[in-house]
């Protein structure tokens, strides 16, 4: 299994190379600004000569053009940028669904939580790949290249930039370190703080049952000052980076000014290094705000780091929870299930609550209950077989052997509370279980289920809606209930299968299930004394 | 309502607002003039050098060399100055914005209040004025930018009339071109990103909920290919927000190189002079663009108002006329049968799950009203009374215990104002948990759940039950309160809390289905479900 931190950390090679492609056309955009440069400055130098009127319509040309080559290739990085993202987010849904879908209740997690890792984060995520690393790409590079064109000019100007990547770089080292421990710094207390509204909003309720609202409201405002004192503390030493960006722009664009001007004058306090005309010292002076542009960029896009970097780290501890709660795939599944039992099955929920201990024997082939009172964990105990449920100690032997929970997934057909619906015809929908049922027999089966008015209109080929709206409860549920059946599998475990139905459908689906029960194990949860009655053994859990 | 806190807010800032609008009209001014200033000189210079060393002797270098230089930190300091203030000015302001809109749907009716989501009113006091927050902070680029516009303009105006107006011109069309095309450009886009999100996430929702299936038949790749659709979806819906975008800021780009050519084009003038209004309308153009980003970012700003104002908005709870007696008699009566409490009677509530225990509750205490049961304390009906005057009368521990984020000593103090460590500790006893809290690390002041202590269920509804034995009101409401304990310590927990009751002369109100409870109740309502 590969690290999940480097699948989302490090993209992969294709994303990669389109990262470098995105790159690629930040740094054309250098182009433009060449082009603007040498068009303004051929323009000022020639009408300080006086031969202008020849060129005067191109070079005006060319400094239009160079607004829409700018454009142009912006536009392209940024769309570039986002394409990869799209590409990376794919993958990384795909992994996420993987994982996280079969695994929500073995980790214990609401569906609310997985849902923001799945989707919000793979969102927030987007930044980082899409803006933040090209642009880090191209921020290295484009100086090297602007000073490579301002050297054709004036290799001393082009000297005197690169000159203030020195203490710039110091300078940028020593504040981010800064920045950095001061966000360490004040992490813990904000996350609390922030983590404080949304929880206050959350516990209204009790806050007014107490007659609280006046002290939390004052507490909220203590603690929204607080936040914002401690965010200033952090923006305070983040600033200074960026005040020290700004002033080595300031600078570099100062300092090619005057040194290009004193050269002009011929005014220089040391021996002149290079011959300079108005035209190439114009092209040195205009090219010398882009200079920097590249690393401003890049910290214009820090927000898209921060946020990007906080949601990979998110992405990767789901990812490798989700993984680690897979259930194994492990040895062959047996044809026929003559025994199933339980021994002291307990299930630990991470916030202490416990089912069980549970002790349980079934023979197979034959129909069994499970019965108890909401909450005595029948669901749990079903789920818990499978290998699906958090914290599972105790054993689970069938056909006599000791296998760990988990190697039955794949013998048992599961009917649940309410079965999944993808969208397709309903043909799909029932033979998702796997086995491929004949229609003559699907269609008897359906019928005895009493779902033949289902069928009636446009048989299999019905289309499902996904969310099921067009379904009534009974109608979902015993979709689910004949997609386990035609699955062929040994075992059949069934959540509350006669839920949802009038009694005389609940009789028909007990019939069913009576039949199905003399060629396989069945076991179902359920309320239902009609069903209960029927059954070979009945286990009562408190 | 919402922009009138928004005002109020940002009134209290009102002193950074102005320091960050005067530093940030300084630092555009600096950047053009830099720029303006550079290219004049460098020309002047040329100019000077050119006629021989008399002429570049006569040339005035030191001043404009100094106003570079000068200009090079005055844009830098400025521009520190300019972020730390417009960002303390945003971030304060909204600190105020956070607590009056949570006192305002604290100070709603509690149906109003309660009918939304905890998650949903979450987000709107979370990220939803965090989204204003750059609207503020950017509220000062606005004349930062006009400053940058007017020193372009004068520039230009040096050299003619005409550039003047040609810049002028060019500076219009960018601001009109961004407004009308991030208006046209994104709203759909946007739209049907907001959409595609809400879609993916139902379809997310609905599948998740099947796991156990999705794990036994391995349907991962069938989901996978039934939300490929509205993967796609979204992603063609992020991508043409950013298509949009990048049309919306290459106009910008494209208008910015025309004004600049314009600008040439129609100078008039010494050389020195045409290089000074070109860079200047250069620069300013390149200030102006930035306004383009607020105009993209207002359509996400408006609909976190939008959102905002439906708390910002909600109507004040009527106050309760007057306050019931300070210990009052109970009566509740269904269809089948009426009974009273005197005060300190003690009443369990049985019946099974949906028969509608816990709506019984919440009507008694005033935080809904659709209990079909007739409630009344001292013969006044309760939903006549009012949540003020009802939660007088009763203390309680909810089902889900409802703790709040916090330290154990927060979650006790919510109870009233005024509660010492020593009641906490004597609560904590009654509720047999004072052991497991002197056991935990920092004891009273530690912080649980998140990223602190863990406890278990049954050790969150006990606190829960403390924090409602410190509110010292006349009546207890306790909603299965021993769920998840073993019965040795629930048989505890009932003598402790039975000679509790005994001492303080507190009345009961209980809803629990376990047997060890039973013996609390001297009356018994069971509750029938509808369907039965």
């Amino acid at each position: 299994m590969p690290l999940p931190a480097r699948a989302n950390a490090n993209a992969n090679g294709p994303t990669r190379t389109s990262i470098n492609v995105a790159a690629l056309w930040w740094l054309s955009d250098t182009a433009g600004a060449i082009l603007f440069a040498a068009c303004l400055a051929a323009f000022v130098g020639r009408w300080t000569a006086g031969a202008l009127s020849a060129q005067a319509g191109w070079l005006l040309a060319g400094i239009a053009v160079s607004g829409l080559l700018r454009a142009t290739v912006q536009g392209q990085a940024a769309i570039t940028g986002q394409r990869t993202a799209g590409c990376s987010k794919a993958m990384l849904r795909t992994q996420l669904l993987a994982a996280l879908l079969p695994t929500g209740q073995v980790r214990s997690r609401l569906i609310g939580e997985d849902l923001r890792v799945a989707i919000d984060d793979v969102e927030a995520h987007e930044g980082l790949i899409a803006r933040f690393q090209p642009l880090r790409l191209a921020a290295v590079l484009s100086p090297l290249i602007i000073a490579m064109a301002v050297a054709c000019a004036s290799w001393f100007s082009a000297l005197i930039l690169l000159a203030t990547l020195i203490p710039f770089g110091a300078g940028m080292a020593l504040a981010g370190l800064a920045g950095k421990a001061e966000a360490d710094r004040q992490f813990l207390a904000l996350s609390r703080l922030s983590g404080l509204f949304v929880d206050r909003a959350a516990s209204l309720p009790i806050i007014l049952a107490f007659g609280a609202e006046d002290r939390i409201t004052r507490q909220i405002g203590g603690a929204a000052r607080e936040v914002a004192e401690r965010t200033m503390q952090v923006l305070r030493v983040a600033f200074v980076s960026s005040a020290m960006l700004e002033f080595f722009a300031a600078l570099s664009v100062a300092l090619v000014a005057v040194y290009c001007g004193f050269s002009l004058l011929g005014l220089l306090p040391f021996p002149a290094p290079e011959a300079l005309d108005l035209e190439h010292a114009f092209f040195a002076l205009a090219l010398a705000p882009e200079f920097y542009l590249g690393m401003r960029r890049l910290a214009a896009a820090y927000h898209d780091k921060q946020q990007g970097e906080a949601a990979a780290c998110s992405i990767a501890e789901a990812l490798a929870q989700g993984r680690a709660a897979l259930p194994e795939p492990l040895g062959a599944p047996a044809a026929v299930i003559r025994m199933l039992s339980v021994t002291a099955l307990t299930i630990t929920y991470p916030d202490g609550n416990r089912v069980g201990p549970i002790d349980a024997h079934w023979e197979g082939p034959g129909l069994h209950a499970v019965i108890g009172p909401t909450g005595s964990g029948k669901s749990s105990l079903l789920n818990a077989m499978l290998g699906l449920a958090p914290g599972v100690s105790g054993t689970v032997r069938f056909n006599g052997n000791e296998e760990p929970p988990g190697t039955l997934l794949a013998m048992t057909g599961w009917a649940g509370q309410r079965p999944i619906l993808l969208p397709g015809t309903l043909a799909d929908n029932l033979l998702m279980g796997g086995a491929s049922a004949a229609q003559p027999a699907l269609l008897r089966l359906l019928d005895s289920c009493g779902l033949s008015g289902l069928v009636a209109r446009r048989g299999l080929d019905l289309a499902i809606d996904p969310r099921g709206s067009r379904l009534s409860g009974g109608e979902r549920r015993r979709i689910g209930l004949v997609r386990a059946i035609v699955s062929d599998r040994p075992i059949l475990l069934l959540d509350e299968p006669t839920a949802d139905l009038d009694a005389r459908t609940a009789r028909l689906v007990i019939d069913v299930l009576e039949q199905v029960a003399q060629t396989r194990l069945v076991i179902a949860a359920t309320h239902d004394p009609a069903l209960a009655a029927r059954c070979r053994s009945r286990t009562e859990l408190s | 309502m919402i922009r009138q806190l928004l005002t109020q807010a940002a009134r209290s800032e009102h002193r950074a607002t102005r320091i960050a609008i005067v530093l940030s009209m300084l630092a555009a001014f600096a950047s053009v003039a830099l720029l303006a200033l550079s290219g004049w000189f460098l020309t002047g210079a040329a100019i000077a050098g050119a006629g021989g060393f008399a002429s570049a002797q006569a040339f005035n270098y030191l001043l404009p060399s100094a106003g570079i230089r000068g200009l090079a930190i005055v844009r830098t300091l400025s521009r520190y100055g300019e972020r730390i203030f417009g960002h303390r000015a945003a971030l304060f302001a909204l600190a105020d914005v956070r607590p009056a809109l949570f006192a305002r749907l604290a100070g709603t009716e509690a149906n109003l209040a309660l009918a939304r989501s905890g998650g949903e009113m979450a987000a709107r006091l979370g990220s939803d004025v965090d989204a204003l927050e750059d609207s503020v902070v950017r509220k000062v680029t606005l004349p930062g930018a006009i400053v940058a516009v007017l020193a372009g303009l004068a520039a230009a105006s040096l050299a003619g009339w005409a550039a003047a107006l040609a810049l002028l011109a060019g500076l219009g069309a960018m601001r009109l071109a961004s407004w009308v095309l991030s208006r046209r450009l994104l709203t759909v886009p946007s739209r049907q990103y907001a959409e595609a999100l809400n879609a993916l996430k139902a379809d997310y929702a609905e599948y998740a909920a099947g796991a156990t299936e999705i794990a036994a038949y391995g349907l991962v790749p069938q989901i996978t290919a039934a939300l490929a659709p509205k993967i796609m979806a979204l992603d063609a819906a992020r991508l043409g927000i950013v298509r949009a975008e990048t049309l919306v800021q290459g106009t910008q780009l494209v208008l910015a190189g025309i004004s600049v050519a314009a600008v040439l084009a129609l100078a008039a003038g010494g050389a020195p002079l045409v290089a000074l209004a070109a860079l200047a309308g250069a620069a300013a153009a390149e200030s102006w663009s930035t306004l383009a980003r607020t105009d993209m970012e207002s359509l996400r700003t408006e609909d976190a108002i939008r959102r905002l104002e439906s708390i910002a908005a909600l109507p004040s709870r009527a106050r309760a006329v007057s306050s019931a007696g300070s210990t009052s008699a109970l009566s509740i009566t269904n269809e089948d049968r009426s009974l009273s409490l005197q005060p300190g009677g003690r009443l369990l509530i049985a019946g099974p799950s949906g028969s509608g225990k816990s709506r019984l509750l919440g009507t008694l205490i005033g935080l809904r009203s659709d209990a079909p049961e007739v409630i009344a304390v001292d013969g006044r009906d309760v939903r006549v009374l009012g949540l003020d005057a009802l939660r007088q009368q009763f203390a309680h521990a909810p089902q889900d215990a409802s703790l709040i984020a916090g330290t154990v000593a927060d979650n006790l103090r919510l109870a009233r104002p005024g509660v010492t460590d020593e009641q906490m500790w004597s609560a904590l006893d009654v509720v047999c948990l004072s052991e497991t809290v002197r056991a935990l690390p920092d004891g009273l002041n530690q912080w649980l759940g998140g990223d602190g202590a863990r406890l278990s269920g049954g050790q969150r509804k006990r606190l829960a039950l403390a924090r409602a034995l410190l509110a010292e009101r006349p009546w207890l409401v306790l909603d299965e309160p021993s769920e998840g304990l073993d019965s040795a310590t629930e048989s505890e927990l009932c003598r402790r809390l039975s000679q509790w009751l005994d001492a303080t002369g507190t009345g009961l109100v209980l809803v629990s289905h376990r047997e060890g409870l039973r013996s609390l109740g001297d009356q018994i309502l069971t509750l029938i479900s509808p369907e039965d």
